[in-house]
């Protein structure tokens, strides 16, 4: 009886998933039709309904890149075509299309370069993925417990076993630990692009506080939620160039 | 040959002139009359002034004085002024005669109408009112102790709501005694909590006379303020500072005093606090933050303009209130209008007391693609402290037809350079959704599964060791299943010696494997002893009863199969108890 249950929800789960990838799939064509016919507002909107459905694909961000970018707002092109960026399948063409939005902006923000810790945390972020940097660490923990059961079960023993069972099991927590760590920094910090013409960046969480800066369209900065929910409606950024300030939740585009 | 039609024509001009100059005149001509005081003591002189101005004055009939209740004319004081002055360019005369009079009975009275002719024509002045007051009443002590000369800050209204304009006169009282040579207001006077603008003041301050606590005293306004609350509560307006250079007017003069009498005097008004009101809630609307009386305009130039091409959507607010403390009205504008540096620009006026003028504010928009967008309509409000309510102006909505240069198309498309074509076909589709690491619980259930399989393991290592080495142990926890085993072999046997025997083993060498006690060589004493320590009272009895009767069955005469089963029941129980007590 619990078997037959099991079976029929699993059957239901797997048609409304597929049943959400068509309809994704309708609207798509639907949204690329009006985009051939350069009815770019509209299509725009189609996109927009889509990403509203909770799934997505590097070509649904594309082609919304695509569309901002003949609507002239060239903050939310680059928006989309970063999106793009993480999807295998519109990488190069995201690259491509990014590299002439970045073109098109008058004023171009200066990019501190990043230290080699954040780069590779970054890497692990937008690669394989804290999940993934999880099983590995959890793998090598394994493999340490199997040695350990087999030396108990008298099946297997070698003279640095324990050695190996130490390095293999730290070395594991280790792994486990950066993932937890990449988790944390995709949590508190996240990617976001200027989309408005202009935003000013203030010192403290106050209209009436000094300007530290003017941030332009198109210029990618980062935010930090941590200390953002400290302040309704303000943010707290960090400019290319490296400073800080608050800014008002209005204007950019979190990635 | 004479042409007469053009003298008449000339003389007919001349006299039409003439005419509407004369007529002109007659209505130049002004004439007042004023007491020099309203209200004085019975006994004290006043003097009536009738003044009569105009362009050209060439006869007047001075006007009758009648006999007035409460004044006495001193007929033979008349005076008479003459003065020319310009007027837009126009000469100007004036004559003023004076009248003196000694006010008589106490009481309140009004002076009657004159008759005065001009040129032949006959003026009326208003009547005046007056009261002439009773000496008996001024208290001397407080007239000597009060001062000779200070200075108020007088506001119009005590109680005003947030935004509404108040008009607060710095005013000058001094006695007769005191002769005030000038003023200087000292700067930097600040009204906190209030927005403030110096009204337009007089170079020379005007005197009224008027009466305080029976002390007459002059009554000079020196400056006025419109103030504009910007918050509410009880807000207190700081002293305002004037230095006043005065002469007293009966003092003796030192005749070595080159100064001629003068001091300079430094005087402060007290601190006046006044209530201000919150405004009420709004509903339906969005407050401009103006309070006052505008009117309220909503335009957009052009309604038709290029891609790119700048549009001015301009919001015009007109009218008398606190213009400067007006904000800028946010608009909904669809999205692809850019709005660009929105700019405001304000002109201030400050005529009859009162602070007004224009507020303009400009969204600069650029439509970035064609079509028809339409800027929806808006209500904005200002609150009306004359009404006591919002009025609320509804801004219709505004359409603006954006359509692509011709010109700027050929040359975008020359230097697009953007060949990324879109994706058209079949989508590879992946959930939006992502969870952290931490709050998936697949992670802690595999972080827990190796400390578990761990524990386990050991737990199985030890007890799998200790069996082996330890002859005690394993002989308790293999003691149950042989006990139960020899049970086994008591079950369905006929003979029921046998059977006991098998009881008997069952139980002895459980007790002997739980106690680790000789499996051989002991008494049923000894054992139920040992066990006694163990189990307690009950279940050694119990086992002493049954191991008693398994040694004594060959000589029992009512023994039975029946027993035998029901003591193999007891047995089992024994075993179990025995079991989880040792």
């Amino acid at each position: 009886m619990r078997k037959t249950f099991g079976i029929l929800l699993l059957t239901l789960l797997s048609i409304s998933g597929a049943h959400a990838q068509e309809s994704a799939q309708l609207l798509f064509d639907q949204a690329n039709s009006l985009l051939e016919e350069n009815d770019y507002p509209e299509a725009m909107s189609m996109y927009r309904s889509i990403e509203q459905t909770g799934v997505v694909s590097g070509a649904l961000y594309l082609n919304m890149g695509i569309a901002s970018t003949q609507l002239d707002s060239m903050g939310l092109a680059k928006y989309y075509f970063m999106k793009s960026l993480n999807f295998q399948t519109t990488n190069a063409s995201a690259s491509e299309a990014l590299e002439y939005v970045e073109s098109q902006f008058s004023r171009q923000s200066a990019q501190l370069p990043k230290l080699p810790w954040d780069r590779a945390v970054d890497w692990l972020k937008n690669g394989p993925g804290s999940g993934i940097v999880f099983l590995i660490g959890f793998s090598f923990i394994t493999i340490a417990v199997s040695i350990v059961l087999l030396k108990w079960a008298a099946l297997f023993s070698f003279s640095k076993l324990p050695a190996v069972v130490t390095t293999l099991s730290s070395f594991g927590l280790l792994i486990i630990l950066l993932s937890f760590y990449v988790d944390y920094i995709d949590l508190r910090y996240s990617e976001a692009v200027i989309i408005t013409s202009e935003i000013q960046v203030k010192q403290s969480a106050n209209e009436a506080s000094d300007l530290v800066s003017l941030g332009y369209e198109g210029y990618a900065i980062t935010v930090d939620h941590t200390t953002s929910k400290t302040t309704d409606g303000w943010l707290y950024i960090r400019l290319g160039n490296g400073q800080f300030g608050w800014i008002e939740h209005q204007g950019i585009k979190i990635l | 040959m004479i042409k007469t039609g053009k003298h008449i024509r000339i003389i007919s001009a001349l006299l039409l002139s003439l005419f509407l100059i004369s007529g002109a005149q007659a209505q130049d001509i002004t004439v007042n009359a004023s007491l020099t005081e309203t209200n004085f003591f019975s006994g004290e002189g006043v003097r009536l002034d009738v003044k009569v101005s105009g362009q050209s004055i060439n006869s007047i009939d001075r006007p009758d004085i009648p006999n007035t209740d409460g004044l006495r004319w001193l007929s033979g004081s008349t005076s008479t002024s003459q003065n020319f002055t310009y007027v837009n360019g126009r000469p100007s005369v004036s004559y003023t005669y004076g009248y003196q009079f000694i006010a008589q009975a106490p009481g309140t009275y009004t002076f009657p109408p004159l008759e005065v002719t001009v040129n032949g024509e006959t003026y009326t002045t208003n009547e005046i009112s007056f009261k002439v007051l009773d000496p008996k009443t001024i208290d001397t002590g407080q007239a000597e102790r009060s001062p000779d000369i200070y200075v108020r800050l007088e506001p119009t209204k005590e109680r005003p709501v947030v935004g509404e304009q108040v008009i607060a006169d710095i005013v000058l009282y001094f006695k007769n005694s005191v002769e005030v040579s000038s003023y200087q207001a000292s700067p930097g006077w600040k009204a906190e909590g209030f927005w403030k603008e110096e009204l337009e003041n007089r170079q020379q301050a005007r005197t009224t006379s008027t009466i305080i606590n029976g002390v007459r005293y002059q009554r000079a306004v020196l400056l006025q303020y419109a103030l504009f609350p910007t918050k509410s509560g009880e807000l207190t307006l700081s002293p305002f500072e004037v230095v006043v250079q005065i002469r007293q007017r009966n003092q003796r003069r030192d005749i070595f005093s080159f100064g001629l009498g003068q001091e300079r005097k430094e005087l402060a008004t007290l601190p006046v606090t006044i209530d201000v009101a919150s405004l009420p809630e709004l509903d339906n609307a969005t407050f401009s933050g103006g309070v006052g009386n505008f009117s309220i305009t909503r335009s957009i130039n052009p309604t038709k303009a290029y891609v790119g091409e700048s549009v001015e959507v301009v919001t015009t607010i007109t009218g008398q209130g606190n213009i400067p403390l007006i904000v800028k009205p946010e608009y909904e504008y669809p999205e692809t209008l850019e709005l660009y540096n929105p700019q405001e620009n304000s002109t201030i006026t400050r005529s009859n007391r009162q602070i007004g003028g224009t507020k303009i504010f400009t969204d600069i928009l650029i439509a970035r693609n064609e079509g028809s967008f339409e800027i929806p309509e808006s209500r904005l409000a200002y609150f009306s402290p004359a009404q006591g309510r919002y009025n609320t102006i509804t801004l219709p909505a505004l359409v603006l037809e954006a359509e692509r240069d011709p010109r700027a198309t050929s040359i975008t498309d020359t230097e697009l350079r953007f060949n990324v074509e879109p994706i058209t076909g079949l989508a590879s589709w992946v959930s939006n959704e992502e969870v952290p690491l931490s709050q998936q619980k697949w992670v802690w259930l595999l972080l827990g599964l190796p400390l578990l399989i761990l524990g386990g393991a050991f737990g199985f290592k030890t007890y799998h060791d200790k069996m082996n080495s330890d002859t005690a142990f394993a002989r308790s926890q293999k003691a149950k299943e042989k006990a139960l085993d020899e049970l086994q072999k008591a079950e369905g046997q006929t003979d029921l010696k046998v059977g006991y025997n098998h009881i008997q083993k069952a139980l002895s060498q459980l007790i002997s494997d739980k106690l680790n006690l000789p499996l051989a060589g002991l008494s049923i004493q000894q054992l139920s002893e040992a066990l006694k320590e163990k189990s307690g009272t009950e279940i050694a009895d119990e086992v002493k009863r049954i191991l008693d009767k398994c040694d004594t069955i060959a000589y029992a005469p009512n023994a039975s199969i029946e027993g035998m089963e029901s003591d193999i029941k007891k047995a089992r129980e024994l075993i179990k108890q025995i079991n989880k007590v040792v």
